[in-house]
């Protein structure tokens, strides 16, 4: 009873997912429409004097709030090898450290961001005036603090993994391929 | 002394396996904060969202989405109908259909791995059930799809545009030639070891199967016109190439109505997550960046080995063994970040083109994917044919041969990539 009541590890990890992959599907979207609409544009004559600078920014939203997504999944490029061949109980101390070093990189990060955020208050874009800087640029501490709380949910599958000695890539793969198999099993 | 401490730190944060975006990054503010004290670490925060806006790689969801969509569009059976109709004819044809559909999927995605996904799982196991060794097929799908790197659109140039300031359409169009030649090489190969094996035909050559295959595929080719045809012809850059490839991607996959919401959701989640794991790498080298610029590394690095040679084709020796190493333990995007800013004032003051450096560079990465123990596209075509990774080296170390061959090719006889460009641009 009191378990049920209870919200558990992996629905959180999936509820913040979900709420990630929407936040940077609908970037995607965004990105795609300005892109477009832009090069149709140039090439009819015409151009946005807010196109750079609009896409530029999405594209920096698309990398943290991606990125975090990414860290939630484990999905950021690394290097497993010599960490797999070390004995368990060192591998799981330099596992730890890592995870430490992740934490501390993203820490100083988001404490940087609030620092700008402060200094450029007042401080709008150059095409689009009414849009505030400190807005575009909010994206620095709360990346930094969504990739944060991203890595510390999926620390246990991590260690866990780590711990049976499975590489992150080759899982990843795994998952890939399977789906690719199953999507293509009738055509085979 | 500092600089042995930040890349001592660099190696056992990358050993540990911290993100290799974080590593940079990490060694960077190492850097600065010893050199600097606590109150530069501010800098972070401007240097992270600064190289998170490079304009020029926008191009790099466009052309990861258009892939996505297309993948998920159904043109896939199309384009190995059609190739078969062309070269299913010849002894070892299934083999020639991977490379030759490989070397088209390549002008629609930048993402070798997901091709390989994709179409490694349609044709692998076809041809495992046509006779072909489990081996055979993983090695000829993977060196393929690796190849493919080197024909646009590709990230990896992408990337290196950016590194190096250099013209990313330039470089799409010095990767022609050297794709077409890797791709001959690849065929004769897989011909080679179809007359051996004794591995199968597929099907007569038929002039009216031809047609019929071609106009069922003809959509699909609006895709490398536009990409080709519009930075060949010098109306578009590769950014726009890259928002024309979107909605191209999407018109053709409405006409085969293959493509439905969920598929969609997919290509623009896939394409989203894939950017921003490579923008974070691109945002974290503008840390490492200013780290080594102040150090004055590359620079003491380019006066070092040209005190010991000024001759371009040693210092190109040096350079391709050095990316042959590196390809063993990174990824190409990882590879190009970290290491191009690096090498580039070597570049400059040895007077090679920084064009025809950048396809050195591609192929010698896209050799980089077929060693293990990083080699995600290897690792991929495996796992799709469940076949062991040193007993398909041992098949592929043939094909990998063959893009070694390109590589000296393009290297020593820099008209093989170059005249194109010539053609075209100077």
């Amino acid at each position: 009873m009191e378990q049920s009541k209870s919200i558990s590890l992996p629905k959180v990890v999936s509820f913040l997912s979900s709420v990630l992959q929407w936040i940077t599907i609908f970037l995607m979207i965004l990105l795609t429409f300005i892109v477009t609409i832009s090069v149709i544009a140039r090439l009819m004559g015409q151009s946005f004097s807010w196109y750079d600078e609009l896409a530029a920014i999405l594209l920096a939203w698309i990398t943290y709030y991606g990125s975090a997504l990414a860290a939630l999944h484990r999905r950021h490029i690394g290097f497993d090898t010599v960490l797999l061949h070390i004995p368990i109980r060192y591998r799981m101390i330099a596992v730890f450290i890592g995870e430490a070093i992740v934490l501390l990189f993203f820490f100083l990060m988001a404490r940087a961001g609030l620092q700008v955020l402060e200094v450029l208050e007042g401080d709008t874009l150059i095409s689009l005036t009414w849009v505030p800087v400190q807005f575009t640029q909010s994206v620095i501490p709360i990346g930094a603090i969504l990739f944060m709380l991203c890595q510390v949910l999926s620390f246990p599958e991590y260690w866990k993994l780590t711990a049976a000695g499975v590489s992150l890539e080759h899982s990843e793969i795994e998952e890939e391929v399977a789906t690719e198999l199953e999507k293509n099993k009738d055509r085979v | 002394m500092l600089m042995v401490f930040i890349f001592f730190a660099l190696l056992i944060m990358l050993f540990i396996n911290v993100p290799i975006a974080v590593a940079l990054a990490m060694s960077g503010v190492l850097g600065l904060f010893i050199t600097e004290g606590v109150d530069s670490l501010v800098t972070i925060a401007l240097d992270m969202y600064d190289g998170s806006t490079k304009f020029s790689l926008i191009a790099i969801p466009m052309f990861v989405l258009a892939g996505a969509i297309m993948n998920a569009g159904g043109v896939t059976d199309r384009l190995i109908n059609f190739v078969t109709a062309i070269i299913g004819f010849i002894r070892g044809g299934l083999a020639m259909v991977n490379i030759g559909v490989s070397l088209f999927f390549a002008e629609i995605s930048g993402s070798a791995v997901a091709d390989v996904a994709a179409m490694g799982s349609i044709l692998i196991p076809q041809m495992k059930k046509r006779g072909y060794s489990k081996e055979f097929s993983a090695a000829v799908t993977s060196s393929s799809a690796s190849l493919a790197i080197i024909i646009p659109p590709s990230i990896p140039m992408i990337l290196y545009a950016a590194s190096a300031n250099t013209s990313v359409e330039q470089l799409f169009v010095a990767g022609v030639v050297p794709g077409l030649l890797g791709a001959t090489g690849l065929m004769t190969v897989a011909y080679a070891f179809a007359k051996r094996y004794n591995f199968p035909v597929e099907e007569a050559f038929n002039m009216r199967k031809l047609r019929q295959t071609f106009f069922d595929a003809l959509p699909a080719f609006a895709l490398p016109v536009i990409i080709l045809g519009g930075i060949f012809g010098g109306f578009v850059t590769a950014t726009e190439a890259a928002g024309l490839a979107v909605i191209a991607a999407l018109i053709v996959s409405a006409w085969y109505r293959n493509l439905d919401l969920a598929h969609l959701r997919r290509a623009l989640l896939d394409g989203g997550i894939q950017t921003a794991v490579v923008m974070l790498l691109v945002a974290a080298s503008v840390l490492m960046g200013g780290f080594l610029t102040r150090a004055q590394i590359p620079q003491q690095l380019a006066q070092s080995i040209l005190s010991v040679t000024d001759q371009q084709w040693a210092i190109l020796l040096i350079l391709n063994i050095f990316f042959l190493i590196v390809g063993f333990f990174l990824h190409s995007a990882a590879a190009i970040i970290l290491v191009i800013p690096i090498v580039l004032p070597l570049i400059t003051a040895a007077g090679i083109d920084p064009v025809h450096f950048g396809l050195v560079v591609t192929l010698n990465l896209a050799i980089g994917q077929q060693t293990p123990p990083v080699a995600s596209v290897l690792i991929t075509a495996c796992s799709v044919a469940r076949a062991n990774i040193w007993s398909v080296s041992k098949v592929n170390i043939w094909f990998v041969a063959v893009l070694f061959v390109v590589l000296m090719l393009c290297t020593y006889v820099p008209s093989v990539p170059m005249f194109l460009v010539e053609y075209f641009y100077r």
